[in-house]
């Protein structure tokens, strides 16, 4: 009986360790980083036929290493960092795969870095082919989603820079540095996913555009209304629309002076929209920014010796900040109507009765409702001196 | 009759593990939307007096197993009746976790490897630790629960920048009744589920603890359930949060820069794990003592293969397995759950108040 057990269990033994070899193996798809083709941009357009053209920016990482260790030799024919290819496809998986008959290998999609919309695309609805990059397991919920204006996704991607060996990197840091300029709405795929909810936020994206042969610039927000392209901010626009909801961190507003400009640089700022109701029904579309900045550059006369200087130029920044949030605010409301602000994200959580009915028509209704634009900033500081230099009179 | 004890510390962290379980990735409040987490707490609430007259039948019934008690308070042909119903309904939840686990390791993370391969590794790994006994499960549990937790706290405080507070407003939007029926279907799934203890309960060493570490237990899962929920939709909105396949998968997606998903498959594997191993065990005694088997290990493999088997075959696709744990489970669990627990434990009062009859029946 005993012999027996010992006999088992050393079965048991061997069929379990048998098991082990099986975990070696790795996933079941395993794929070397030789077997893949790493993705670092992605391009989507639509063709005049209605099609899927997706563009692909491709990373060679063997290439990269020689280029940046053949630095100083100048010339020669050195490898470029990334191909690029373009595939049309009936829907975007069916592009993403049918590509793999024009490259060689698997094309690897989690180090995508960002997601450059045509305008074309923009203007049929991107609800749809924004679907695969919620469904697929491979694709990265934070890369940067850009619209391309005035050009391709394919020309964006195909561009050459001497900024960054791969474009895509490129791009997604110029879209990056929004945080110190406010110029630009980055947007990441997820918040992008849940603006198209229908949660009472229309969608706005950020703009790039060509700016010469081997660069690109990111300034400006498209207007997004029911997953259609409405239209474009402009850079100032796209400031005080970010003051409004809150996404500016850092950003430098130029006030007048006396014969010039000063620079003042925003080092904190809060923005907060509601949407104020009588009877039931909504009356006014409030806009609350609260901010902070310091004197950066005096570049006209006058002084700074008093706290009252800093009074009389903290209340023009508030009119310089009013002025881009109310151009802004008034272009979606006028020309767009369109609520990329989030007001009816408001009203769907503070007046969720209001809320049942109005949704559908509530662009509408927003577009109609006046608005109340206060800005309250505070100057802190001057910097290393106070006074610019004195001019002689 | 083997003579393993566990620990009310073990036995707590088990429960914890158990109501955590498949819960971690089928969120089955979701139906009240916004507003699931009024419904978590309702349900935690009825979950822990569901479980508390679990409790109350087992320490009416000190050292006896959910079969015993059957066997006794209804007699031997219909108490055996419906132990062999609660076998199949153990062998048939073993068989729905490992389908969970199956398909979320399917979409998520090994989307090319066959389910049947995903699930039956599992199954051996599961099938070792119940032939190892009740106090190794126990002593395993000690182990790896307190990772669930720390698991949860460690994905929450890496979103905490990405929270917007203001998400789950409005409040009762749409009424009262989705919440009552998503907290009565939370009652269901989890904490009805516990019924399954009632084979575990006679092996705790300290049988005055056990209404405390019941309701200890289920008040931590309740807790637990809403941090969830709170962090999910924070981080996710109620758009996307209903539009979600695994929940708490896409939320762990999020942290800027990092990887963490894999930690949301140990949740799984840990909470699923020790789901599948309380009830593939509960299902093999009760076997064992139906048919007179004096050793439960006998059938775990048995019972563990077609409970593997069962799970490839019960659903046709991912979404029958949604439908079912939203619709079709709660009702399917009455019986179960709160239909033959309260009977027994009318008989068991009734019995424990006229000792003398209850002799003399005996």
């Amino acid at each position: 009986m005993y012999g027996k057990g010992i006999k088992r269990t050393g079965i048991a033994r061997i069929a379990f360790l048998l098991v082990f070899p099986l975990l070696l193996t790795g996933c079941w798809n395993n794929r070397d980083l030789t077997e893949i083709n790493i993705v670092a941009g992605l391009g989507l357009d639509r063709t005049e036929d209605g099609k899927v053209l997706l563009t692909v920016q491709v990373v060679e990482p063997a290439a990269i290493q020689s280029t940046s260790s053949g630095k100083g030799k100048g010339g020669g024919a050195q490898p470029k960092p990334v191909f690029i290819e373009s595939y049309e496809g009936e829907t975007v998986f069916d592009a993403v795969r049918g590509m793999l008959s024009i490259v060689d290998k698997r094309l690897f999609l989690s180090t995508a870095q960002v997601l450059i919309l045509g305008e074309r695309l923009s203007q049929d609805g991107i609800e749809e082919v924004l679907d695969f990059f919620q469904r697929n397991h491979e694709i990265d919920y934070s890369m940067t989603v850009l619209v391309a204006k005035g050009v391709t996704p394919k020309e964006i991607l195909e561009m050459e820079t001497d900024i960054d060996s791969i474009p895509a990197v490129y791009i997604r840091g110029s879209a990056e540095n929004t945080v110190s300029r406010g110029t630009v709405k980055r947007i990441l795929l997820i918040d992008l996913i849940k603006d198209m909810g229908g949660s009472g936020r229309q969608p706005a994206i950020g703009q790039i555009s060509k700016a010469g042969e081997k660069k690109v610039i990111t300034e400006g927000t498209a207007v997004f209304r029911d997953g259609k392209l409405a239209g474009w901010l402009d850079l100032y626009e796209t400031r005080g629309y970010l003051f409004a909801i809150d996404k500016v961190k850092s950003a430098v507003v130029n006030v007048p002076a006396d014969e010039g400009k000063i620079a003042m640089e925003i080092i904190r700022s809060k923005g907060k929209v509601k949407v104020a109701f009588e009877n039931g029904e909504p009356s006014m579309l409030t806009v609350k920014v609260e901010t902070e900045a310091n004197v950066g550059g005096y570049e006209g006369k006058g002084a700074l010796d008093s706290p009252d200087n800093l009074y009389f130029l903290e209340k023009t920044l508030e009119e310089e900040i009013k002025k881009e949030i109310s151009t802004a605010l008034e272009k979606t409301q006028k020309e767009y109507s369109s609520d990329i602000f989030g007001f009816g994200a408001y009203v769907h959580k503070y007046h969720p009765q209001y809320w049942k009915n109005a949704k559908k028509d509530w662009n509408d209704i927003f577009s109609k409702l006046p608005a109340d634009i206060q800005v309250d900033a505070k100057i802190m500081r001057t910097g290393i001196v106070k006074s610019p230099v004195k001019k002689d009179e | 009759m083997e003579k393993a004890r566990i620990s009310s510390t073990q036995l707590f962290l088990l429960l914890s593990g158990f109501l955590f379980g498949s819960t971690v990735i089928l969120a089955p409040a979701q139906g009240a939307k916004n507003d699931a987490w009024l419904a978590i707490l309702l349900g935690g609430t009825g979950g822990a007096l569901l479980m508390g007259i679990y409790a109350a039948i087992a320490s009416l019934n000190p050292s006896k197993t959910l079969v015993d008690i059957l066997k006794e308070k209804m007699g031997k042909v219909i108490g055996n009746m419906f132990a062999v119903l609660y076998i199949w309904y153990f062998i048939h939840l073993a068989s729905l976790v490992f389908r969970n686990f199956g398909e979320f390791i399917c979409t998520v993370t090994f989307p090319e490897t066959p389910m049947v391969v995903v699930i039956g590794l599992f199954a051996v790994i599961l099938v070792y630790a119940i032939n190892s006994g009740i106090e190794v499960i126990g002593r395993l549990s000690e182990l790896l629960v307190p990772v669930i937790p720390l698991v949860v706290l460690i994905i929450s405080l890496s979103l905490i920048t990405v929270h917007d507070f203001t998400a789950f407003l409005p409040i009762l939007e749409n009424g009262m009744t989705p919440v009552l029926n998503a907290a009565f279907s939370f009652i269901t799934f989890p904490f009805g589920e516990t019924v399954a203890f009632l084979m575990l309960f006679p092996h705790l060493n300290k049988k005055e603890k056990l209404k405390k570490v019941v309701f200890v237990s289920a008040a931590v899962s309740t807790l637990l359930g809403i941090i969830l929920f709170f962090r999910d939709i924070f981080v996710l909105g109620s758009d996307l949060m209903a539009r979600s396949t695994f929940i708490p998968h896409l939320t762990s997606l999020l942290i800027p820069g990092l990887n963490v998903e894999p930690l949301v498959d140990i949740n799984l594997l840990i909470g699923g794990g020790v789901k599948i191993s309380v009830c593939i065990y509960a299902a093999a005694k009760a076997l064992s003592q139906i048919a007179g088997i004096g050793y439960y290990r006998k059938l775990t493999g048995a019972i563990s293969t077609f409970c593997v088997v069962l799970s490839i075959w019960v659903y046709e696709n991912v979404l029958e397995m949604f439908n079912w744990a939203e619709k079709v489970w709660l009702y399917y669990s009455i019986p179960f759950q709160i239909v033959v627990p309260l009977l027994l434990l009318l008989l068991s009062l009734r019995k424990k108040s006229k000792p003398s009859n209850a002799r003399t029946e005996s």
